[in-house]
């Protein structure tokens, strides 16, 4: 009972601590964001800003997406044959 | 499923996937991109999938051309990097905005992205079908 009410306090207090520190962000990533929309079709050429955010300012982000859900596809496709070659190698044997 | 939902599908599927393909190369453009346009092109194979039986689709898409769509999205995702470090600075000082040859290489990262998702979803989808069809429970 005692280790419960100690977790959920550690909980409430990470979520307090994460509050306040996304709260004290914001005053600077409102620079960003006007230096994004103002500069996004002079800089990337392309006229819709999500678009040159997502592949140009933060490119690297994209890759990152990219490879993280080419790797949860070459996952799932290994998991889903897997069976399907346990099968074969049984039929073989018969 | 019934008549009306297969005929349905048989006129709808080619035009979701024009639709996902301008989504997807229109991207830089008018709202959309890479990814939504793959996951409209992988929604018309999920379309498909539910409405057809096994047989009707596997003349279609083969165990063959699952592994082609794997090796495609792969070579897909390293010209996205290709293009990414090393091409991405240059081209677009040339192009007057507001067309389609426009945004230096976003068109070409927005096509090589869909790519990736339409084919990755592609698999997911038709992995996880062929389990259900193995099945012998299923409505499919």
């Amino acid at each position: 009972m005692n280790n419960k009410i100690a977790s959920i306090l550690v909980a409430c207090g990470f979520f307090l601590v994460f509050l306040f520190a996304a709260d004290s962000f914001t005053g600077q990533s409102s620079n960003v964001n006007k230096y994004y929309t103002h500069n996004a079709l002079e800089k990337t050429g392309s006229a819709n800003v999500v678009n040159s955010i997502v592949w140009d300012f933060r490119g690297y982000d994209t890759l990152g997406e990219e490879t993280v859900l080419f790797t949860a596809i070459v996952a799932v496709f290994l998991v889903a044959h897997k069976k399907g070659l346990a099968e074969e190698k049984e039929e073989k044997v018969r | 499923m019934d008549i009306i939902i297969k005929t349905t599908t048989r006129l709808l599927f080619p035009l979701i996937l024009v639709f996902g393909c301008y989504i997807a190369m229109h991207g830089h453009l008018s709202p959309g991109g890479g990814f939504p346009g793959g996951v409209i092109i992988a929604s018309a194979v999920l379309l498909l999938v539910i409405a057809f039986t096994q047989k009707e689709v596997e003349t279609q898409l083969s165990e063959i051309a699952l592994e082609d769509l794997k090796s495609i999205a792969g070579i897909a995702l390293l010209s996205i990097v290709f293009l990414e470090v090393v091409l991405r600075p240059d081209i677009m000082h040339t192009q007057t905005p507001f067309t389609l040859w426009s945004g230096g290489v976003t068109i070409f990262l927005n096509i090589f992205g869909s790519l990736v998702v339409a084919f990755g979803l592609i698999i997911v989808i038709y992995s996880l079908i062929k389990e259900e069809w193995k099945s012998k429970k299923s409505k499919w």
